[in-house]
């Protein structure tokens, strides 16, 4: 049997005559057991039998609004910031096992988003990420010139990435033991993001 | 009938259109009452996580000695204006000057924050001061503060996400402490006082503490007045005062069904001595669970048999008396009255200690009393009206 518990709704989450599938949309759920639930609320989840008989275990559905209502923001940076923590926790994995092993390298990120605060969201979230796991990162963004940009950005994004990875090793912005983490959309309405690992000058794409 | 609605559909759609692109004055208001509430929930969200993060930092502070940083930046959610950043960094102002032990002091450096320009020998850089700690170091703008501290708050469905960083201020930039946390589906919001920080793990533990501390049964003590309405008749039956005792249980965990039973007395010289049990059921109607903090409501239905003997008992009869009861009463031979009562009321009970309610009592037996009469008649004749005070033990 499934217990419902909307913590801030205070009825079903399922759409009935007074919640319409907008609102049910906006609820993020998650199934429990009884034990967990009853130890996270125990004035409203009673604790669970002693003895249960076969097939009555009982789960509790927590379901909670999403802070910001779909709709509100922009659906691809809506969809970008629900699953951020995962995503950046991902490409920190990734970006870490594409680094040469053994060697003690301090990291830059940046993001390429076309939003400017979506964009900072993500570069900050892979920076602690990073961070957090213990490696060595620096805040300081790595920058071009004026000239080298308009010139990569006339690239099409498989080969400006790699030229600017080459670009910040030959002006000197970053060194041997640095290395260079940039997450990106490549295309305007995909809503994955990618990342490419950038070292001693030489880009590679993982992501 | 299809020209009918195209012409409807030509003349409404523009005004449909126009509505659109221009909100009324109501829409608005109902727009900004929506993100205030959503701005309150998640601000309180915020705190929390800003509280478990220099709780964290009492426990494992992230520098040796007492250090000096600099709030360098609060970002909010996506979506979420200056308002609530301002909220925010009040708040963490005062968790930190309230926590020394954290070894985080908070240091004033409006440069820091402020666009700084910075001319040198390859190009003039425009920046934020904390993102060109040279410029700033040279200027002699730092003030002793060699770290910036930034919070980032982001709201990831229905989780809110801190993600905080101290940088060092030196020409490298490196972060020397980072910490995510984040309020997950199932953790209920713990709103701890600043002063006194607990780990979330510890503030849970006080509240299933102060939950399982409420025992499921309770002895209630009772003091009641029940007050009866006059009839036809020229003499009235007087307020019966009682005191009654009994047992409560609840049904459940969070105290939304209780039941019990209870014994009482009731005793007025030369009037009357009287005795109940009544069974009573009531409905917790201000929430869900109990509160902690505030007072619970509840709605109760009760049903007593009653027993009077004396010369108040005579009042409850439903015919005359006759010379042969006053010859009998004169004589000692008490009159004597037996009948049952239903009873419904609120009562209003604090952290289950003490309560007081009030109520209104039918004795369906005793409808043609000529000494009684009538408060309420809702379906049925309410002849009793009472007050109620209980100690709960």
């Amino acid at each position: 049997m499934l217990l419902a518990l909307p913590l801030l709704a205070g009825y079903d989450p399922l759409p009935h005559l007074f919640t319409s599938k907008d609102d049910a949309r906006n609820m993020d759920c998650r199934r429990i057991s009884q034990a967990e639930a009853n130890a996270l609320y125990p004035g409203r989840i009673p604790e669970p039998a002693g003895r249960t008989m076969a097939g009555s275990t009982r789960d509790v559905l927590v379901c909670r609004r999403r802070f910001v209502r779909l709709g509100e923001r922009p659906a691809r940076d809506e969809v970008i910031l629900t699953s951020l923590r995962e995503t950046a926790s991902d490409i920190v994995q990734a970006a870490v096992a594409q680094a040469p092993a053994g060697e003690k390298l301090t990291w830059h990120v940046d993001a390429f988003y076309p939003s400017i605060e979506v964009s900072a969201k993500i570069a900050v979230a892979a920076r602690t990420e990073l961070a957090e796991r213990g490696h060595r990162v620096s805040d300081r963004v790595p920058l071009l010139a004026a000239g080298d940009i308009a010139v990569l950005a006339r690239l099409p994004a498989a080969e400006s990435y790699a030229g600017a990875c080459t670009r910040y090793f030959a002006e000197g912005v970053l060194k041997d033991g640095d290395a260079f983490l940039g997450i990106m959309i490549v295309d305007s309405r995909e809503t994955q993001l990618h990342a490419g690992v950038c070292v001693r000058g030489e880009w590679s794409w993982f992501r | 009938m299809r020209s009918l609605l195209a012409f409807a559909a030509f003349v409404m759609l523009p005004a449909a259109a126009a509505a659109q692109a221009a909100p009324t004055d109501q829409q608005r208001a109902q727009l900004e009452s929506l993100r205030a509430e959503v701005a309150a929930q998640i601000q309180l969200q915020a705190y929390d996580l800003v509280d478990e993060l220099v709780y964290g930092w009492t426990q494992q502070p992230p520098f040796g000695l007492d250090t000096p940083v600099v709030l360098a930046g609060v970002s909010v959610p996506v979506g979420f204006g200056s308002g609530m950043q301002a909220l925010i960094e009040s708040h963490f102002a005062s968790v930190v000057i309230s926590n020394p032990r954290s070894r985080v002091i908070l240091s004033h450096c409006p440069q820091c924050t402020a666009l700084v320009i910075h001319s040198g020998a390859k190009a003039t850089i425009v920046a934020r001061g904390v993102d060109q700690p040279e410029a700033l170091a040279a200027a002699g703008a730092l003030a002793g503060s060699r770290h910036a501290l930034f919070l980032d708050f982001e709201a990831e469905g229905a989780s809110l996400v801190l993600r905080a960083r101290i940088t060092g201020l030196e020409p490298s930039l490196p972060i020397v402490h980072a910490k995510t946390l984040s309020t997950s589906t199932a953790s209920p919001a713990l709103l701890r006082t600043g002063d006194r920080l607990k780990s979330s793990a510890e503030a849970h533990q006080e509240y299933v503490d102060a939950i399982n501390g409420l025992s499921s049964f309770v002895a209630p003590m009772r003091i009641a007045v029940r007050s009866y309405a006059q009839g036809d008749e020229p003499l009235s039956v007087p307020p019966f005062i009682w005191v009654q005792a009994g047992f409560e249980g609840a049904f459940t965990q969070a105290r939304s069904w209780t039941g019990g039973i209870s014994v009482g007395y009731s005793y007025a010289p030369e009037l009357h001595n009287a005795f109940l049990i009544q069974g009573r059921i009531a409905r917790l109607v201000s929430g869900t669970a109990t509160s902690l903090t505030r007072p619970d409501l509840y709605i109760f239905f009760a049903a007593s048999a009653i027993d009077v003997r004396g010369v108040d008992a005579a009042m409850f009869r439903e015919d005359v008396p006759t010379p042969e009861d006053i010859i009998a009463a004169a004589e000692g031979d008490d009159p004597h009255q037996a009948f049952g009562a239903f009873q419904i009321g609120l009562e209003t009970r604090v952290k289950n200690r003490i309560a007081v309610g009030v109520f209104l009592e039918t004795m369906p037996t005793k409808n043609d009393a000529p000494s009684l009469g009538s408060y309420v008649t809702f379906g049925a004749e309410f002849q009793t009206a009472g007050a109620e005070v209980t100690f709960c033990f």
